[in-house]
């Protein structure tokens, strides 16, 4: 991969953000906006998934629990107490970002299958507990109430547009971020990892700390997705922290493109179409989903970016 | 490596792609090309092992859709239902009922969900503010008792958790003291339905009947589909009766399981989820179970009752359940609701709901009430003991709504509701 100037990106981002924010005001259409903040979620959490599977040869099957985690943390911090959104939010990926670096100080000292197999067992531990304290969690009906949403600097997230707009910029922040960690030198210590982490060792690298430090990041990442995923759904569900969740997360990795930073992002955006128009025609979406993956399986072999970047080398990244 | 296939995108391809791209977009605005008919949203577990009584939701709805448009529609516009599969997920109910809303232009909601979408629901028609919806499903109390959790336009159509546990035991009290039936045992779902509302009837049949005490109790897993253990268990312990909350297609498993270990004649059972596809799926329904009335065409055994239970039976080919009736009283408060506001504005036609009384077969005295709590009273509840061929239940007694509604408000105080 070459090295990118963090300007370029930083640019790249700063547009992206404009042309999005850009939109309500020609168009507003709460359709597009409400798809754009079911996006910003699961484009952080696929994304900070494809750090530990694209970049580190980590396939962590139990990602999804601190998305969980992200989404109950924030919403019973707004619930219980008077810490305006931000603190919590912020108090929210923090609490995510211990959780993720007690579970990866069990996990990654494992080797692949036992890694993915022990975060799978750890995923199905959390959600139990989730279930069982029901005092707390309110078991498997969920968070319930909602969460208050107290404005920040004149922004009311209750209001879908000004919901839309700090979605909106929290994901293109997140990514911007992994971005940065990826194309750090870091995060070229990663990918060497997931190449042939034996010379990786010889050359002085800890393994295991290296693999930490990616799997803690990727599990704030992830809880910071499960932030606004609380924002959208205004509660916090068990379903959020459960095993198939982590698998939309993997899906959305495969069918956009490990080896691609923005892959996990286009991934997740057809994840997302495909459920919206799928479930408006039939009931048989897994059937309709589990094709649309074995075609892009069979027929592209790769993710969509993945693919489009072999068949346009030097384009599309 | 060697590529033997130069791999790239072909014309066709690409306008495969792009077509497929723009219908998916298009899809919302097409949906909304006929302004004049009036779209209603229903979302429920339409796929998985509950679908059966999400697709009995539908199937209600369907015979609502024509008849209220054989009479000429809502405000003079045809209605017309965009039914959406949750597959029972929160997060799924909660995105549904905002697209339905906001790109499919549905102008009411029918929540068919249960209990933890419903919730989920809850917040989204909250957060929207400007559509009224009506819960047919969710029998969780807290979802309109609690004021916290109530939402200024939605309500509820449908049996209450606090409702059926007053009147059950009451029931179920009377019946033990008769037949000194005081050692008795629970099997409930092992989730928040089966764990609330079963310590919900303990605590009111040991108010009515103090001398019950609780043997064992059991706790499958939702979709268990081996009830050996369990069976067993509550055998071993020798209670004179059984209490049990598990429902739809579990009921049904652990009663032919239970037949085969000859639980019924050990002791007495007694549940309150014995509905038309339950009966239907037990190969042998023990006559003398002690259950509730979901629903029944014999139960109100009034004309109108019956004559919708046949014309369900007649369109459908299978019996009506309980989330049937409760989807057509829905579309009944609508209609008698909207015709009293004269409008689909949400302030307006939410003040038309609250305390609206309308006449339907499902109710105790051919009338049910929209509280002002937004949730219904009066509607048919009665326990009597299954036989094995029709009418399937016999003996039944109408409960007595104004005990419910007594200790229901004392019940209401104990969790600081009011």
């Amino acid at each position: 991969m070459k090295a990118h100037p963090a300007w370029r990106d930083a640019v790249i981002a700063a547009i992206a953000v404009i042309v999005v924010l850009a939109i309500p005001l020609f168009h507003r259409s709460p359709a597009f906006e409400d798809f754009v903040i079911r996006l910003s979620a699961m484009a952080l959490f696929a994304t900070s998934l494809n750090l530990l599977v694209g970049n580190t040869g980590m396939v962590s099957f139990g990602h999804g629990m601190f998305y969980g985690l992200g989404a109950y943390a924030f919403a019973l911090t707004m619930q219980m107490t008077d810490l305006s959104l931000p603190v919590a939010a912020v108090l929210a990926v923090l609490f995510t970002t211990f959780a993720a670096l007690c579970v990866g100080a069990i996990c990654v000292r494992l080797s692949t299958d036992y890694f993915a197999f022990i975060t799978l067992a750890v995923q199905m531990l959390f959600f139990s507990i989730i279930i069982s304290w029901q005092s707390l969690t309110g078991g498997d009906q969920g968070l319930r109430g909602g969460i208050p949403r107290r404005e920040i600097f004149g922004f009311e997230l209750a209001s879908q547009l000004h919901l839309y707009q700090f979605c909106t910029v929290v994901a293109v922040l997140g990514l911007l971020a992994l971005r940065h960690i990826t194309t750090s030198p870091f995060g070229q210590t990663l990918r060497m990892i997931r190449d042939n982490e034996n010379r990786v060792s010889f050359l002085g690298v800890v393994l295991w700390q290296a693999r930490l430090r990616a799997f803690t990041i990727a599990g704030a990442f992830a809880g910071l997705g499960g932030v606004l995923a609380a924002l959208f759904v205004s509660g916090a569900y068990p379903e959020l922290a459960d095993w198939p969740n982590s698998g939309q997360a993997i899906f959305a990795v495969m069918l956009g493109g490990i080896n691609s930073f923005l892959g996990p992002v286009l991934g997740a955006m057809i994840l997302l179409a495909l459920n919206d128009v799928v479930t408006r025609f039939t009931e048989y979406y897994g059937l309709v989903l589990g094709i649309v993956i074995l075609a892009f399986a069979v027929g592209l072999r790769r993710g969509v970016l993945d693919f489009l970047r072999l068949a346009w080398p030097g384009r599309a990244r | 490596m060697t590529t033997t296939r130069k791999p790239g995108l072909s014309r066709r391809s690409t306008l495969a792609l792009m077509g497929a791209g723009a219908a998916t977009f298009a899809a919302p605005w097409v949906a909304r090309a006929d302004a004049n008919i009036l779209r209603i949203g229903m979302q429920s577990i339409l796929s998985g092992p509950i679908a059966l009584l999400g697709n009995s939701s539908r199937n209600a709805l369907m015979m609502e859709q024509d008849r209220i448009n054989a009479a000429g529609g809502f405000l003079g516009r045809q209605i017309e239902f965009l039914f959406r599969d949750s597959k029972g997920q929160p997060q799924e109910s909660a995105r549904i009922a905002r697209e339905l809303v906001n790109s499919s232009g549905c102008e009411l909601l029918v929540d068919s969900e249960a209990s933890s979408g419903a919730f989920a629901v809850q917040e989204v028609i909250r957060d929207l503010g400007n559509v009224v919806c009506i819960h047919t499903n969710s029998e969780t109390s807290a979802l309109t008792a609690d004021p916290k959790i109530r939402a200024p336009t939605a309500f509820r159509v449908a049996r209450q958790g606090v409702h059926d546990a007053v009147a059950g035991s009451i029931y179920l009290a009377d019946f033990s003291k008769a037949r000194k039936l005081n050692k008795w045992a629970t099997c409930s779902p092992d989730y928040a339905y089966g764990r609330d509302t079963t310590a919900q009837y303990l605590q009111f049949l040991k108010q009515f009947n103090p001398d019950i005490e609780v043997v064992t109790d059991a706790w499958p897993k939702l979709g268990q589909p081996d009830f050996t253990e369990v069976i067993t268990k509550l055998i071993q312990a020798k209670p004179q009766a059984l209490f049990t909350l598990l429902y739809a297609g579990d009921l049904s498993a652990f009663v032919n399981q239970a037949n085969v270990y000859a639980l019924f004649s050990q002791m007495t059972v007694a549940t309150p989820n014995v509905d038309y596809p339950v009966m239907a799926a037990i190969k042998n329904l023990p006559a003398g179970i002690q259950s509730a009335t979901r629903y029944l065409e014999t139960f109100p055994d009034t004309p109108a009752n019956k004559e919708w239970g046949e014309a369900y039976h007649k369109r459908w080919n299978e019996r009506p359940t309980t989330w049937s009736w409760q989807c057509t009283v829905a579309m009944q408060f609508y209609e008698a609701g909207i015709k009293k506001a004269n409008t689909l504005e949400a302030k307006a036609l939410s003040a038309a709901l609250t305390g609206l009384k309308i006449n339907t077969p499902f109710g105790a005295d051919g009338t049910i009430t929209m509280r002002d709590d937004h949730t219904t009273i009066n509607y048919a509840i009665g326990w009597g003991q299954t036989t094995p061929k029709e009418p399937f239940m016999v003996d039944i007694k109408p409960a007595d709504w104004g005990k419910i509604i007594e200790l229901e408000t004392e019940w209401k105080k104990q969790q600081k509701y009011i």
